[in-house]
């Protein structure tokens, strides 16, 4: 009882732009945040030792400690508010009620802000990113499905008033997409994104399915950071820069309209193409932003796997191999494979709204929870 | 050549995205009607791609791509949405598609045809004969640019500059110019009257009239550059100036041959014609230690490094060269020492 009430709090917390609707869709698993703070569990132990300690481990110690001990007052306030609700009097019944709605909200947000002490940030959680998507199994099914999810996240761009910029565009003849990449700015765009990287895969009745059979098809997503100025240094001396122009005299004696620019990063062989625009000099910025974006979370690799190596939640390449979602229209349902979560109105979902923002918070928090976990039993 | 070009302005407008109708009475004319059935822009593309190849007109396949995107509202094929690529077209539509292929087929510029192209940025209209700016240009404004907000003391440029522009042709040096620096304000000058009209108009368009002075005026003319002193002086001087050495004149695409003014492009026996006049003249408008920025052919640099040698008069230096993105020495930096 107790569990569930904390968990509509907790909920409530993180609910503002997830309003009504989107809970009786849901079908969750257990909340692994509370988990974590079963009595007596590690997490417990770990904050009485911080308390205790003379010189707390963390670097947010001070802080941390202060919100342990907050914790565990309220704790102890809900505790004694309880025993009322078992009083003669009504009117104290309906006071106790009350406070200890209130008092589960403090402990809640609470136990919220100790997890955002514990977590570290990563390097580049505040950056803007490069979207990527590619189709793969399944045709012009697949191509299309590529299409809708590409769509989706422009939506959701728009929902999280993120700016987004189409940087390269390859339809296909049907009206689907084989590839395409967008660069997304705005606040924490890559810490709420950076969990959407993997395959995707949707399952139905294709449009250019005639007997009606169920399809199974693929597409993955790739999302990568983009570096600041100072996050990546790369000497022009690495590139090659190619153009249509490349042969013959240039300048006046040319008159070309094809302005599509490649990049290539010599050191590393990456290739970043463009020709979106009508200015090469636009389409050679575009380029390069994608070109930086891949060497750096090239860069970011090495630490990135080392912080996930365990976990069911991954980002950068180790998870784009990975089946992370999937679409099932026949049962109206979206499904995210590392956290067992399903959700019961794929056409809402794929406006890319509040119910696709719900998914990614119940992925930041399971990140979340994977990595107070590894904290935790690093330290204990 | 101007009466013509006047004809097919006068013809372009009229077939904009209003007056779409009255283009069927052209059509009829033209060869290569697109088949029935064939109704998709993707369809179209293909259709118009072959067509191309088949009576060798270069960039077939960016052509028709230009012309179709161009048509269905957008800049390029590529941020066509998938949804236009498959619906139906309109007949008017087709009727505007053909039309524009067939000037294509008489091998005018694609930018002509679609009577506006982009340049740093900005979109500019495009009326023949007036120089369509070339992709190296837009290298020439960035390093004006970078050095003007990173060094502007050793360009000489203080605050927002004054600059002059020699040969504006469409205007695009300047505006792209105008357009980073809000506090800078241009002379812009040309002798031709296209060039000085479309100038006016572009600036226009992009709401920069107010800080750009346009003056038809011919640098060759020796008084003539009297009539700049009231405006001067200026922190820099930029210019693509004609650079084409004649003898190569006549191996340029029918493109540029037949569409081009030929006088924005022609920089006589070395290309250095227009060069040499910019050179002599400028010391007398730019300030103590003003730069002049410069495209150039490859073979300029040295040709030029040795001409302001044996005028030391002008107290002219060649500071820096640069190279465009095909690596070759194409920008020159030119200072004006301090007296």
């Amino acid at each position: 009882m107790r569990s569930r009430l904390l968990l509509s709090a907790v909920r409530g917390l993180w609910a503002h732009r997830a309003v009504g609707p989107a809970r009786r869709h849901m079908s969750c698993g257990s909340l692994p945040l509370e988990e974590l703070f079963a009595r007596s569990g590690p997490l417990r132990t770990f904050l009485e030792r911080q308390v205790g300690s003379e010189t707390p481990l963390q670097v947010r110690g001070p802080e941390l400690v202060a919100v342990a001990k907050l914790l565990t007052e309220k704790e102890r306030e809900l505790q004694e508010t309880e025993h009322l609700l078992h009083d003669e009097s009504e009117d104290l019944r309906k006071l106790a009620e009350n406070e200890i709605i209130s008092c589960q909200k403090e402990i809640a947000q609470l136990k919220h802000q100790i997890v955002l002490l514990l977590v570290p940030s990563e390097e580049a959680d505040e950056n803007d990113l490069i979207l990527e998507v590619t189709a793969g199994v399944g045709g012009q099914e697949a191509m299309l499905f590529t299409s809708e999810i590409f769509d989706m996240y422009q939506q959701y761009a728009a929902f999280k008033r993120w700016h987004f910029e189409i940087l390269e565009y390859f339809p296909s003849e049907i009206g689907g997409l084989r590839h395409a990449s967008a660069s997304i700015g705005g606040s924490e765009a890559y810490k709420h994104m950076k969990f959407e990287g993997g395959v995707h895969r949707v399952q139905r009745v294709p449009k250019t399915e005639k007997q009606g059979r169920i399809h199974t098809s693929t597409m993955t997503v790739a999302i990568l950071p983009q570096p600041t100025e100072i996050n990546l240094v790369i000497n022009p001396k690495d590139l090659r820069i190619d153009t249509k122009r490349a042969s013959g005299a240039g300048g006046q004696h040319v008159n070309t309209t094809d302005s599509a620019v490649r990049i290539v990063h010599l050191p590393t062989g990456v290739v970043s193409e463009c020709q979106q625009e009508r200015s090469q000099l636009k389409n050679r910025e575009m380029a390069m932003k994608k070109l930086r974006a891949k060497l750096y979370s090239l860069h970011l690799e090495e630490e990135t796997s080392k912080r996930y190596n365990a976990r069911k939640v991954q980002v950068g390449t180790k998870g784009r191999s990975e089946k992370i979602r999937t679409y099932n229209f026949p049962q109206n349902r979206v499904t995210d494979h590392r956290i067992n979560k399903s959700l019961y109105d794929l056409g809402t979902f794929m406006q890319g709204e509040y119910l696709l923002d719900e998914l990614v918070q119940s992925l930041k928090d399971y990140a979340n929870y994977e990595s107070v976990l590894e904290i935790i039993s690093q330290k204990v | 050549v101007k009466l013509w070009g006047r004809m097919l302005r006068a013809l372009i407008s009229a077939l904009g995205w209003r007056g779409g109708i009255q283009g069927c009475a052209f059509s009829s004319q033209q060869p290569h009607l697109t088949p029935t059935g064939l109704l998709s822009a993707t369809e179209l593309i293909s259709h118009w791609t072959a067509v191309f190849e088949k009576r060798g007109i270069p960039e077939a396949r960016e052509s028709s791509e230009y012309i179709v995107a161009h048509v269905l509202g957008a800049k390029t094929f590529q941020s066509l949405r998938p949804g236009l690529l498959t619906q139906p077209l309109t007949r008017w539509q087709l009727r505007y598609i053909q039309e524009l292929s067939s000037y294509r087929l008489q091998r005018m510029p694609v930018q002509y045809i679609l009577g506006e192209w982009d340049f740093h940025g900005l979109s500019l209209k495009m009326v023949p004969p007036v120089f369509i700016p070339r992709p190296e240009t837009e290298e020439l404004v960035e390093w004006v640019l970078e050095e003007v907000t990173q060094r502007p003391h050793a360009v000489g440029a203080h605050g927002g500059p004054l600059i002059l522009e020699v040969g504006c042709g469409s205007g695009a040096i300047s505006l792209s110019l105008l357009s980073k620096l809000p506090e800078s304000q241009v002379i812009a000058v040309d002798k031709g009257e296209a060039a000085i009209c479309l100038t006016h108009e572009n600036a226009q368009r992009l709401q920069l009239q107010d800080r750009i002075r346009i003056i038809p005026l011919d640098v060759t003319l020796e008084q003539n550059w009297a009539h700049l002193l009231p405006w001067g002086p200026v922190d820099l001087v930029i210019s693509n100036p004609p650079y084409v050495f004649h003898r190569d004149m006549e191996q340029l695409a029918p493109e540029i041959l037949s569409y081009e003014d030929p006088t924005a492009l022609d920089g006589g026996e070395e290309g250095m014609d227009i060069i040499t006049h910019i050179l002599a003249l400028a010391p007398r408008l730019l300030k103590d230690s003003g730069s002049i920025f410069l495209e150039v052919d490859p073979r300029h640099p040295e040709l030029i490094g040795s001409w302001l040698q044996s005028r030391p008069d002008l107290s002219l230096n060649l500071v820096a060269v640069r190279r465009d993105f095909c690596g070759r020495p194409r920008f020159l930096h030119i200072q004006r020492s301090e007296p």
